[in-house]
């Protein structure tokens, strides 16, 4: 099972959505509806079981009423006295009297009987002393012959209460064959407590039928009634009178209703027992009838079920579909990023979380891909600034007038200044090729244009000079390499002017800028010729400008200041001001690097 | 596949837990009115219970009738009935059988009484000995029984009887009553409306004397022949008990005196057969005494089962009773003469 879970985890996500999904719609679904249909149906199955013994009690009732009605009928031979004489009078008599009571009393029974009585009544028999009175409504056969034969006359010894004599106890039939009851009652002599003989009333059990029809609706239930055996007295369907009800004596003794549980199609079944007669009344109907009602509520509920698990499934689907389509496009381009290529652009267009996602990965790649870029520029600028200080100093310019000053040094046997250049001019390409270093004292820094300033003063003698003034320890401060060199570089050449001494002034302070942080300032101050107004403007529209463009003219500013720039922010940098005969003056912006970790942007 | 299987199972135990448990055999009992059924109901009734039917004397034709009656209804309704009657008419013998019958410990008494007060007060005593006490034939005072079986209802007797004389003396002349004990209750009820319908419709007839006999045939045979030798004018004799008819025929019989003085009244058929067909004896009025006996035993077995007595009830083989306040009336009188006096056989 868990190995099973661990195996769900790490299904795809679109698959576990689906699923999620499809489970939490289908079971519920199918739960709430199987309930349902199933509550219903037995709720159904409870009504009816309810509601058709108290029916079934009902017609009992009715019926019981009406045998209760014919049960008094044998009572009505009481009301003559004629009758009662003639049924006191011993057998034996001449033929003739014998002939005139039987016409006396079967007259009397047709009048009181059949004529006047009952609908129901198809016949009366009254049996005194071997002597047979009849009358009856339909022609009759067998009556007596077989089942009664013996017991005819006065043998009868009817206990108690009269006896239903039913269809299949006797061999009488009616012409017609209509279902009957024989009602079957002692006459007793009330005043001298002898039996005047027996009353047996064929009464016509279709009044069955009044009370049954009316609760069997349209032929889909059997109603039958049947006596303490089983046997069954009067059936909804005909055929089965006088059959015995195999399955009564399982049947639960009960005045309710019960449900078969073995056939192929349950039934429900009713009993009533009606308690003067001994007799059952039973309904059966079969529950798949009762239910059809129910069975269209199963259909639609099935159907609806159906709709809704497609809908249901088709919109997960999409949804899953939704959810992870982004994302596994947000994998793939993932992977290609991880693999270098940046130029990625992913357009997911939502605003949910996956589009934030999307977004948030869209800025990063691109800051990844400009802070990649900036370092690399940056970079590159270094590398141009080593490479310049390099070549100015291997510049053949440079180094042939240094070389020719060393030569003419030598030719004036002025060792000392031979010497001094030699040193100056190993330092300064010590300093350009040696140093790894970004980063460093300002005192080096500051050494090393002394060396170049040197240089040049000995070259151009009384014509040049220079002085450094510096109000910080330039121990202490550090700064990029190679940001006074071009600078200085500048000032030499466009400085020096003809007819009068050239002074490069170069002056290191501490100032404090108008946020409050105090700042490194460079000036680098010639007194040259200076700049006019519209290079001026060129050059300082040139600095203001992408410090990353790359450029030709003024290339040793420009890669100054976009060192600068680039590596701590735009305020800081190159300020030029000039003015044609009055010079010009450069200043360069750096904030307070240490050697800790003050700036942080040491290892540039 | 797998979630699929899993579906069904939890399907399947949805289901269990809504399918009602599947057992009892072959059928669910679904709703039970009550479960009872014949088998049950059948169930019971197996005590025999013992009523004690006392007559107001024993050995006369008509309380022998009666105990063929009681037994016969106590074969059919499967209880024990012990008949047992004093020798004379008489209050205080009466008063010892039903304290035999107290220690006996039977379930019932019917007791037709021979005097309604002095009966009452042992017939409390029974009572509060949880035995059921009903009178039949004649009455005690209220409070001491149940209720009260008459055969008929007295005004329409005690009328009757008047009635039977005057059809046969012409309305006209003297006559006299034979009666039975002078404190027997119903037999006071029959000669009040007798002498309330004389007086109200037969101002010609003279009611000269009552005689009691205190049920003794003899007794009876001797205040009849006196009668006749008092009033040579009497032109009707009325026996108001059953022991009155035949004395009184007997003796007008004996004197010759057939079809001069009428005689009418209570009897039983059988004694007064011969005399109403030599024309001693004109009307004989009775009830059947058999079923009054067959009666008082089924109304008896039905109070002890709960069943009181109501009107119009239906009582097997006895018919249709009627119920005035707390009496039970059977009938109407029959009248027996010589045409249809062989059919009766009591």
């Amino acid at each position: 099972m868990i190995s099973k879970l661990t195996k769900f985890k790490n299904y795809r996500l679109r698959t576990k959505l689906i699923v999620t999904y499809v489970l939490l719609t289908v079971i519920p679904m199918s739960l709430l509806g199987y309930i349902a249909y199933s509550q219903y149906a037995n709720s159904i199955e409870e009504q009816v079981g309810e509601y058709i013994p108290k029916l079934l009690k009902q017609a009992n009732e009715n019926i019981a009423n009406q045998i209760r009605e014919l049960e008094d009928l044998p009572d009505l031979l009481y009301n003559s006295d004629e009758v009662v004489e003639i049924l006191r009078e011993d057998a034996h008599q001449s033929r003739s009297s014998l002939l005139q009571d039987e016409f006396t009393i079967n007259s009397y029974l047709s009048r009181m009987f059949i004529n006047g009585g009952s609908q129901d009544i198809l016949g009366v028999f009254v049996i005194s002393k071997n002597r047979v009175f009849q009358s009856t409504k339909i022609p009759y056969t067998n009556f007596g012959l077989i089942d009664y034969s013996q017991s005819y006359g006065q043998d009868i010894q009817l206990k108690n209460d009269d006896i239903f004599v039913l269809p299949h106890q006797t061999s009488l039939r009616f012409e017609g064959d209509p279902p009957f009851v024989l009602i079957m009652k002692q006459l007793s002599d009330l005043e001298n407590r002898t039996d005047l003989g027996t009353v047996l009333i064929a009464v016509n059990v279709t009044f069955f039928e009044d009370v049954i029809n009316d609760m069997s609706e349209e032929g889909k239930a059997d109603l039958w009634m049947m006596n303490k055996e089983g046997r069954v007295i009067y059936h909804t369907n005909s055929e089965k009178i006088r059959t015995v009800d195999r399955e009564f004596s399982n049947y639960p003794k009960i005045n309710g209703s019960f449900r078969t549980t073995q056939e192929d199609e349950n039934r429900l079944i009713s009993l009533n027992y009606m308690d003067e007669t001994g007799w059952t009344l039973a309904h059966s109907v079969l529950v798949k009838n009762l239910t059809e009602q129910t069975d269209l509520v199963r259909d639609a509920t099935i159907f609806i079920f159906l709709v809704f698990v497609t809908i249901s499934t088709i919109i997960s689907i999409l949804l899953a579909w939704n959810v992870s389509s982004p994302l596994n496009r947000l994998t793939t381009l993932m992977k290609r990023v991880e693999k270098g290529n940046f130029d990625v652009d992913l357009a997911i267009g939502t605003t949910d979380e996956v589009g934030m996602l999307a977004d948030n990965f869209n800025s990063m790649v691109t800051e990844i891909k400009d802070l990649i870029r900036e370092n690399y520029q940056i970079e590159l600028k270094q590398k141009e600034a080593e490479l310049y200080a390099l070549q100015s100093q291997i510049n053949p310019h440079f180094m042939y007038n240094t070389l020719e000053t060393i030569a003419m040094s030598v030719e004036d046997d002025e060792k000392e200044t031979v010497i001094e250049m030699v040193t100056l001019l190993g330092r300064m390409l010590r300093f350009s090729i040696g140093n790894k270093e970004t980063v460093v004292p300002i005192a080096d820094e500051l050494l090393h244009v002394k060396d170049y300033l040197t240089i040049q003063k000995i070259r151009f003698e009384e014509k040049f000079d220079f002085t450094i003034r510096e109000e910080i320890n330039p121990e202490r401060y550090y700064t990029p390499k190679f940001v006074l060199q071009p600078i200085v570089e500048n000032a030499v050449k466009h400085g020096l002017a003809y007819g009068r001494v050239t002074t490069i002034e170069i002056e290191v302070t501490l100032i404090r800028n108008s946020g409050g942080t105090e700042e490194i300032s460079f000036k680098v101050k010639d007194n040259g010729a200076g700049i006019n107004e519209d290079t001026l403007a060129g050059i300082q529209k040139m600095l203001a400008s992408d410090p990353m463009s790359k450029r030709d003219a003024h290339f040793g500013l420009s890669n100054v200041h976009a060192r600068i720039a680039m590596n701590f922010g735009e305020s800081f940098g190159l300020n030029i001001s000039s003015g044609i005969n009055k010079g010009t003056e450069v200043e360069i912006r750096i904030p307070i690097l240490t050697n800790g970790t003050e700036g942080g942007h040491h290892e540039l | 596949m797998k979630l699929f299987f899993s579906l069904v199972c939890t399907l399947f135990f949805a289901s269990a837990c809504v399918m009602p448990s599947a057992d009892n055999g072959n059928y669910d009992v679904i709703y039970s009115i009550d479960s009872v059924m014949q088998e049950e109901a059948d169930a019971g009734k197996e005590k025999k219970v013992t009523i004690a039917v006392v007559p107001k004397v024993a050995s006369i034709p008509y309380f022998d009738a009666v105990e063929d009656g009681a037994l016969e209804a106590a074969e059919d309704l499967g209880v024990n009935v012990l008949f047992k009657g004093p020798a004379f008419a008489d209050a205080k013998q009466q008063i010892m059988i039903i304290k035999e019958l107290i220690e006996q410990d039977v379930d019932a008494i019917a007791i037709s009484a021979n005097d309604p007060q002095e009966l009452a007060p042992v017939l409390l005593e029974a009572k509060e000995k949880g035995i059921n006490v009903i009178t039949w034939d004649s009455d005690t005072v209220p409070e001491s029984r149940e209720f009260f079986i008459n055969m008929v209802d007295p005004e329409t007797l005690g009328r009757h009887l008047m009635d039977t004389l005057a059809w046969n003396t012409d309305e006209d002349g003297e006559f006299a009553i034979l009666t039975g004990a002078l404190s027997a209750a119903n037999l006071n009820e029959w000669l009040y409306w007798i002498k309330v319908h004389q007086k109200e419709y037969y101002p010609n007839m003279t009611l000269v004397e009552v005689a009691a006999n205190d049920d003794d045939p003899q007794r009876a045979y001797e205040l009849a022949q006196k009668l006749l030798q008092t009033y040579p004018d009497l032109k009707g004799i009325i026996g108001n008990s059953s022991v009155g008819p035949p004395a009184a025929a007997q003796a007008v019989k004996e004197l010759g005196k057939e079809g001069e003085v009428a005689v009418v009244g209570l009897s039983t058929p059988n004694p007064m057969n011969e005399y109403l067909k030599e024309g001693a004896a004109e009307i004989i009025t009775l009830w059947s005494p058999k079923k009054l006996g067959y009666l008082t035993v089924a109304l008896a077995n039905n109070a002890l089962n709960g069943i009181e007595p109501f009107d119009w009830q239906e009582i097997n083989k006895v018919g249709k009773i009627r119920m005035d306040d707390d009496t039970v009336i059977m009938g109407d009188p029959m009248d027996f003469t010589k045409e249809n006096v062989d059919q009766y056989d009591f």
